[in-house]
């Protein structure tokens, strides 16, 4: 076996780096030995050189598993242009790509090959790890192995399950950068195998801690609008929500500042362009939901502002660790408001589903091979409520994620435990716990680093002068007329979009005048719908029509239709009719149903909503639709299943354009 | 916690042995004795695991396992396969493919008594309720193209075993061992189903007994390589699996050729009991030729035909009622008599505490696969087989 002295000549060779920290060093010479190791060191600290440089000198293929594609991407770049063959296997590159590295490493030409963990449930994968010729494993963000941290991934069990099966003497990395106590002992044990567990200090002397108290959304809105350009460098603002992350973006564009929108449901292709404008310095600011910034190997990231307070501390340590990799001063702000606690405290509270619900999938496995679909059919859950079941009837062992050729299925495991509900209460009771801890390092008059250090387990004695409790000045808001102003001005031009289009239909993505939650818009249509049955007021069509006129203005539309009622009335023809009037183009009251529907409500997921709605509708006077474009109004648009199915029927009797525009949108979880 | 309850250590042991298990159990050219008798030695002589036994030095595989050159290259391959094994055995798991080595406390009892180490698969592949292994059980068997009297035979025999809670063991082809497992399902029985090919390839079968094997009533169990297509081949060589997994063996009809005929041949030349249904004299096959060679003659009921004359059986016993399990528990008491040196019959019959004719013990101990008959001056005398004797924990 090669000395240290040995391996660091050839590290210079191959990475041009002189030596090995200490820490650095013991986990590789572990890992060369064969051992399993898991590594719980800071972002920056250099834990990918831990396995990139085993992999290099063992023989054979390091197998790297890692929930970050962004990550994957970066290493490998970096990897190849020391020569390095690396590859990665993911989900955004086509089939063919895929196929061909997986080819590539069963032929011995991939020396490290990343892959995302749920990879473990491709067929194709599974085959060539059959014959591929192993030399390491290393989990990547490692504490997604465990339910009991910040961020538990199914996907990881396999890998669990994976490890277990290895054979001693194959050498086994974890690594992570966010661990408390009781996450490392899970994970340690969890991955077994005589394991040892190298933590280093996890204190990050150059961040700048504030916490900015604050009573209302607009405040927050107003200090950012005021001070983002002010701050130094390039940061990221993290919302909570994928609406806050539009409403933010839009006020930023109002205000000019160079900022740019990012979540998860972004197209592949956007969001590397916004990750690569991210690492060169685009813009300002990037605002996004937590899905970004993960693993992003940027030294520079010198602000890290959160508008909305994460769940928990070791939440809210894993996202600013992604700031001042470099080293330098970075600034790291906590917005405020004592209402943020409903959206962490609904989440924990309500996070899991009804024992009734977990009986309905219960129920439905016992009795039949059920993909996730069907299953949704069957039950009539929402499609995060049945992953949150059947996640955890998973982790019980009482039903199985199978794959039946390229679909997954649910089987319901012979002898099966029953439910056991105490570890829901006791994960509720383990989260509730986090969260206060969370709304304590708010509240805090000491040192708020020393606080995130105490919490995650590394004890320091260190003496920290860099919060605003421990030298620097606290941030104040201060609103005045001027920024109302501007806030009231943006907020009569914001309107969300209604993103419908779909190939073989001629709808086209429309428009709504509000948010249902936002102002006051929702109390005023659930009032009119529910309570006095009268009109929708007037300041509702004064809002509709300023989203028609920045939408639609400048289109000709040749009639007007609406949505015929389930069960409020006349409500929505009425508020068409007087649409009609103003805008002068003509209506028509030819749009029925040939059936029934139940309101849309009472389903909780779109393939229920679809169905109920699926040819539920007709038009009457069919042969005075050819060639027309049609401005299709609704009052509340949910799933979107009813105005998509309405844009189908126009199409098919030959409508050119169907244009939908509605009052109000409803974000996720509004109880119409 | 969420884990589900705490398995019980050898088995969860167990399961993380997988890769090691997939190794020796498919050696190429290693027949089931000679993987066998490797496992006796690491496992019960050595009492080390099978990933102790794989971490060996060549040298002490050489010296203390006596492998040559060839059988350490097998299992030195085999090692550098182990990583590739974990991949795919995690696959199989994640499946809900169970493994049970023979060293298992979950492996059938049954299997191992009736094919002593020379024959019992080293590894079982199975999916469904793994307890039915350990009960009473029946084996009904027969050629693909039966109908008629025999499939009404075969319906009525699952009957019963199932009214007696006894489990209906079937090879899954068409004709008898189809109807054995439908009708076991009809009367709320239970079953298994033993497969000629890898239980991978078994995915219709599973979609069709899901709601079966979720209310642990069927379990499919494999001793292939999980990904083995089927073929004739296999076919054949389930036969005796079958057999093997039963308590008692009923023939609902055999041509003279074919997988059922050299299965009972099979049987009856191990010393099995087997019940074959007397056919009727218009009927063309095989039954009544197996009922001269040695099989028991029984009715539709499955009750023995007191009146049949060709039966060469000294014992009889209505079936149904009083099962092979008897006659296996006079094996193993004649088995524990021994203590290294050969003894004559009377001398078995006294520590045994058995109220048998010498002549009737006679014979039953010249049909023991495991004693071996030695000439003491003008009388017979017996001893236990060689390879028998080092083996009580695995093959008792």
């Amino acid at each position: 076996m090669m000395t240290r002295h040995e391996q660091e000549k050839k590290l210079k060779q191959t990475f041009g780096i002189e030596m090995f920290y200490d820490d650095q060093w013991e986990t590789i010479d572990r890992i060369l030995k064969g051992e399993r190791v898991l590594l719980i060191e800071k972002t920056g600290f250099g834990k990918s050189l831990c396995f990139q440089y085993p992999a290099t000198v063992l023989q054979g293929t390091t197998v790297i598993f890692s929930p970050l594609i962004a990550l994957m991407r970066d290493q490998v770049k970096k990897l190849n242009s020391l020569g390095i063959s690396a590859k990665c296997i993911n989900s955004e590159q086509t089939p063919e790509e895929n196929t061909q590295i997986i080819a590539d490493a069963k032929n011995g030409k991939v020396k490290i090959l990343y892959i995302a963990p749920e990879r473990q449930e491709n067929s194709e994968w599974i085959e060539a790890a059959r014959e591929m010729n192993l030399s390491m494993v290393v989990i990547d963000e490692a504490h997604c192995i465990s339910v009991w941290g910040h961020d538990f991934r199914p996907a990881f069990r396999r890998i669990i399950n994976l490890v277990k099966l290895l054979p001693s003497g194959l050498p086994v990395l974890a690594t992570t950068a966010t661990a408390t106590k009781k996450v490392e002992t899970d994970v340690a044990s969890q991955i077994g195998g005589n394991i040892s567990v190298l933590r280093g200090n996890l204190l990050r002397e150059n961040f700048k801690l504030y916490v900015v108290k604050v009573t209302t959304e607009d405040e927050k809105l107003i200090w950012l609008g005021q001070h983002l350009d002010k701050l130094e460098g390039t940061g990221i603002l993290y919302t909570g929500t994928r609406v806050d992350t539009e409403i933010y973006s839009k006020w930023f564009e109002h205000l000019k500042l160079s900022t740019i929108g990012y979540n998860a449901g972004l197209d592949t292709d956007s969001r590397i362009a916004i990750e690569n404008g991210l690492m060169s310095n685009k813009w300002k600011c990037v605002i996004s939901t937590n899905a970004l910034g993960m693993g992003i190997d940027k030294p520079d990231i010198r602000f890290i502002i959160h508008t909305q307070i994460p769940q928990s501390p070791i939440h809210y340590y894993q996202e600013i660790g992604r700031a001042g990799r470099d080293g330098k001063p970075s600034n790291i702000i906590l917005f405020y408001n004592p209402e943020d606690r409903k959206l962490p405290e609904a989440f924990i509270e309500g996070g899991r589903p009804s024992i009734s619900k977990y009986e309905k999938v219960l129920n439905a496995t016992r009795n039949e091979l059920l993909g996730e679909k069907e299953l949704m059919r069957k039950t009539n859950l929402k499609q995060t409520q049945l992953r949150v079941i059947k996640s955890d009837l998973i982790e019980q062992g009482i039903i199985r994620e199978i794959t039946d050729g390229r679909s997954k299925k649910f089987e319901y495991i012979t002898n099966a435990p029953a439910l056991n509900t105490k570890a829901f209460e006791e994960l509720r009771n383990n989260k509730k716990a986090d969260w206060e801890q969370m709304i304590r390092y708010v509240e805090t008059s000491q040192s708020r680093m020393k606080f995130l250090c105490d919490f995650l387990g590394d004890s320091t004695t260190h003496n920290f002068t860099n919060c605003d409790n421990t030298g620097l000045n606290k941030i104040t808001v201060t609103p005045n007329d001027q920024w109302q102003q501007k806030l009231q001005d943006f907020r009569e031009d914001y309107f969300p979009n209604l993103a419908v289009e779909a190939r073989g239909s001629n709808i086209v993505n429309g428009v709504a005048a509000s948010y249902y939650g936002f102002s006051n818009v929702g109390t005023a249509l659930h009032r009119s719908k529910y309570e006095t049955k009268e009109d929708f007021p007037d300041f509702l069509l004064k809002l509709f029509l300023k989203a028609y006129h920045k939408k639609f203005g400048q289109e000709k539309f040749d009639f007007i239709a609406y949505v015929p009622p389930t069960s409020s009335g006349d409500l929505v023809k009425n508020f068409a009719t007087k649409l009609s009037q103003v805008l002068r183009i003509p209506i028509t009251h030819d749009l029925v149903k040939t059936r029934q529907t139940k309101e849309q409500k009472v389903f909780e997921n779109g393939y229920l909503k679809s169905d109920n709605v699926s040819g539920a509708f007709t038009f009457n006077n069919p042969d005075s639709v050819a060639g027309k474009s049609i401005l299709l109004v609704d009052d509340i648009f949910d799933s979107g299943a009813t105005i998509k199915e309405l844009g189908k029927l126009f199409t098919t009797f030959g409508a050119i354009k169907i244009a939908p525009i509605v009052i109000a949108r409803t974000v996720g979880g509004d109880i119409v | 916690m969420l884990l589900p309850e705490p398995l019980e250590e050898t088995s969860y042991k167990m399961k993380n042995e997988a890769a090691y298990w997939i190794a020796l159990a498919h050696l190429p050219r290693w027949g089931y004795g000679k993987i066998n008798s490797l496992i006796v030695k690491f496992f019960h002589d050595e009492k080390i695991t099978i990933e102790d036994f794989f971490n060996l030095p060549e040298s002490v595989w050489s010296c203390k396992y006596q492998l040559d050159l060839k059988e350490i290259s097998d299992l030195q391959n085999a090692k550098s396969e182990l990583p590739n094994n974990a991949f795919f055995a995690e696959n199989l798991l994640s499946q809900g493919y169970e493994l049970i080595p023979i060293t298992s406390p979950e492996y059938s009892k049954t299997l191992k008594q009736n094919l002593k180490a020379a024959h019992s698969p080293a590894l079982l592949y199975v999916k469904g309720n793994k307890q039915i292994l350990h009960e009473k059980s029946i084996a009904i068997v027969g050629s693909r193209a039966a109908e008629g009297k025999s499939l009404e035979f075969t319906d009525n025999i699952a009957k019963l075993a199932s009214k007696d809670f006894k489990v209906v063991v079937s090879g899954f082809a068409k004709g008898v061992d189809k109807q054995a497992l439908d009708s076991a399902i009809k009367y709320k029985g239970q079953s298994i189903i033993v497969l000629p090919q890898g239980i991978t390839t078994f995915n219709s079968g599973f979609k069709t007994y899901y709601k079966q094997i979720v209310d642990g009533d069927v379990l499919v169990l494999s001793t292939f390589h999980p990904k083995a297509v089927w073929s004739a081949g296999l076919a054949m060589a389930r036969n005796p699996i079958i057999y093997a997994l039963a308590d008692e063996i009923f023939v609902a009809e055999s041509s003279e050729k074919g997988g059922t005929w050299s299965g009972v041949i099979d049987g009856l030349k191990k010393g099995r009991k087997i019940f074959v249904r007397e056919a009727e004299p218009n009927e063309k096959n095989a039954n009544t030729l197996l009922i001269q060679k040695g099989a028991i003659a029984v009715d539709n009921n499955g009750i023995e035909n007191s009146n049949a004359t060709y039966s060469e059986q000294s014992i009889s016993t209505p079936l149904v009622h009083e099962s092979l399990v008897s006659l296996e528990n006079v094996n193993e008491r004649i088995l524990k008599v021994f203590n290294g040196r050969p003894l004559s019959a009377k001398e078995i019959l006294d520590k045994a505490g058995l109220d048998w004719t010498t002549k009737k013990l006679t014979t039953l101990l010249q049909r023991m696969e495991d004693i071996q008959t030695v000439k003491k001056g003008r009388t017979n005398q017996f001893i236990l087989k060689a390879n028998q004797v080092d083996q009580p924990t695995l093959f008792g």
